[in-house]
């Protein structure tokens, strides 16, 4: 057994609401894909333990396993861990930081990297000044004169912080351009969104013809990945995002803004549900995903893709649907691994995108609008084109995308068999513009 | 789904007592949001404490004869349990989870904080009335 990775799990059982077997099983699951061996788990029912979380018993007993971490359920407290630490010589930690362990370990991309250490240091500044106060109590020891030591750190990290920020601002802007040239190059928008290993990945390799990873293990996608595909004659870019997880705690909504963005920024989300989880944690981890939804601002209509139906006979699958459907808008029962369901899933896709409407457009037979002529069959999608005195187009596409790419041009955009307007062609232009 | 969606606003002393304005509002919701507002009642009290007795009457009052099942937040109703709130009510009832949900709860957060405020500035005598924060009785 690897002595470095081995860890104890240590929950509280609140003595009214008790503790789901699913949580534990749900610590179990992050620990592992954090690399730990679980050599024991402890479970004591109580209130909270100011000092230690859990009775002093109940940790001295976690601590007798000798493991390299005591991995606690419930959040711990600066002063818990000050105390933990001192009284068992042992490096305790709680979901949360168990959370962003595996994000550190799994981040790969520059961005990905940078959020994760902004959610770090979000996370330890509290506890570096709460640390440093506790010890401060005593003697002082490791400060080099006047507490000067502790200040220097206490700024470091803030200033760490500041930079990041600022590095990531740069990302989310980046990224807010790219998802505005989409749009102007007549893309639609659609996000992954869902619990943590809820098959989005899955789901988007099977989309998109794609093969990025994929498994069977917690946030195995942090940053995220964009491809093109088409449902009907509509064609959308499609987002594999990061997972959400229950109590998602708001410094890692923060620290994964740029993320988080290309789900506000859709203009559909499909939330991703384990079908096969059971019963009463299904409707839990759908909440957790609206309260998730809500937090980053995300108004984009939502599909419900309850996938992972090839593992649960269709009654439980219909038993299952109706326990959350007043959570789960738009059901649609996929199977992202066996392929069953995906086009009944693109159709619903497709209707529930921003509608396309029909224009008449003309053009002068000149250079410039063959130019753009040419524009317009990258943004819309010419159902007709007639040559004569005019180039008169018959188009389908969303009106302020081809008002975009008519712009300046002054060529009003009109409904067809509707007259040319009595107010001027830039007039015309302009309002087509506002929509 | 029918909702009448509560908030309360005002749960904070002012002098030695709370001037509180609920706000209910019944809704038609989906799970991605409002659907349709079918009405609106907000309902100002002033209450010498804002244990649990006081915030469920008023509550009571400010639900009564509007139909749906009844949403607020967890922090409203002292993290009660559900069934608790429910056996006390003597009506369906329920913390928001979906966005529709939590959408209406926030509706309702906004009309009862623009409430409390209009009763204020007629407290104030701001609007040609002077009954006065110290005033006794309710507002």
């Amino acid at each position: 057994m690897n002595r470095e990775k081995t860890a104890v799990l240590l929950f509280r059982e609140d003595p009214k609401e008790g503790l789901p077997p699913e949580d534990m099983a749900e610590l179990r699951g992050l620990a592992e894909a954090a690399g730990y061996t679980v050599i024991a788990e402890v479970s004591q029912r109580r209130g909270r333990d100011r000092r230690f979380q859990l009775g002093r018993g109940k940790i001295a007993q976690a601590a007798s396993y000798e493991p390299e971490k005591l991995i606690f359920n419930d959040p711990l407290s600066p002063g818990q861990i000050f105390n933990i630490n001192k009284e068992f010589l042992l490096q305790p930690m709680d979901r949360f930081n168990l959370i962003l362990e595996i994000f550190a370990s799994r981040a790969s991309t520059r961005e990905a990297i940078l959020q994760v250490e902004l959610a770090r240091l979000s996370y330890e500044a509290p506890f570096v000044k709460t640390m440093e106060s506790l010890k401060k109590l005593s003697e002082r020891p490791g400060y080099h004169g006047s507490g000067r030591y502790d200040v220097s750190m206490y700024r470091d990290i803030t200033g760490r912080m500041a930079k990041i920020r600022a590095e990531l601002q740069g990302v989310e802007e980046t990224g807010e351009r790219r998802r505005k040239r989409r749009r102007e190059m007549g893309f639609d928008l659609v996000a992954l969104a869902g619990y943590t290993n809820a098959g989005k990945s899955t789901l988007f390799n099977r989309l998109a013809c794609e093969a990025v990873a994929a498994r069977d293990q917690p946030f195995t996608t942090l940053s995220p990945t964009t491809r093109a595909v088409a449902a009907g004659d509509r064609r959308f870019l499609l987002t594999d995002t990061v997972g959400f997880i229950d109590d998602l705690p708001l410094f890692l909504i923060k620290a994964f803004r740029s993320t988080l963005a290309e789900i506000v920024e859709a203009d559909l989300v499909l939330l991703v549900v384990d079908l096969s989880d059971p019963p009463e944690l299904l409707r839990e981890r759908v909440a957790s995903c609206h309260e998730a939804l809500w937090d980053c601002g995300c108004y984009a209509p939502i599909i419900s893709v309850l996938n992972k139906v090839d593992r649960i006979d269709p009654e439980v699958a219909l038993e299952r649907s109706d326990l959350i459907r007043d959570l789960a808008p738009n059901p649609v029962f996929i199977s992202a691994r066996e392929g069953h369901g995906i086009d009944v899933l693109l159709d619903m896709i497709a209707e529930k995108l921003p509608p396309l409407e029909e224009f008449v457009l003309r053009l002068p037979p000149s250079e410039e609008g063959l130019k753009q002529l040419s524009r317009l069959y990258e943004v819309a999608d010419p159902k007709e084109v007639r040559y004569g005195e005019e180039i008169e187009v018959l188009l389908r596409g969303r009106r302020e995308i081809v008002a975009k790419a008519l712009k300046g041009a002054g060529t009003p955009l009109m409904k067809p068999g509707a007259s040319p307007p009595e107010e001027g062609w830039r007039e015309a232009d302009e309002r087509a513009m506002r929509g | 789904m029918d909702v009448v969606a509560v908030d309360i606003s005002g749960r904070h002393v002012e002098g030695d007592r709370y001037i509180m304005v609920s706000a209910s509002v019944e809704a038609k919701i989906s799970p991605e949001g409002i659907e349709g507002i079918r009405g609106m009642r907000l309902v100002p009290t002033v209450a010498e404490s804002v244990d649990v007795e006081v915030v469920i009457g008023l509550f009571e009052d400010s639900v009564r004869g509007l139909s749906g099942v009844v949403l607020a937040e967890r922090g409203d109703l002292y993290n009660l349990e559900r069934w608790r709130v429910e056996s006390i009510l003597g009506r369906e009832f329920k913390y928001p989870e979906s966005r529709g949900e939590r959408m209406a709860v926030e509706l309702a957060h906004h009309a009862s904080f623009a409430g409390r405020r209009l009763v204020l500035r007629l407290m104030d005598g701001e609007l040609g009335f002077s009954a006065g924060r110290d005033a006794a009785g309710g507002a």
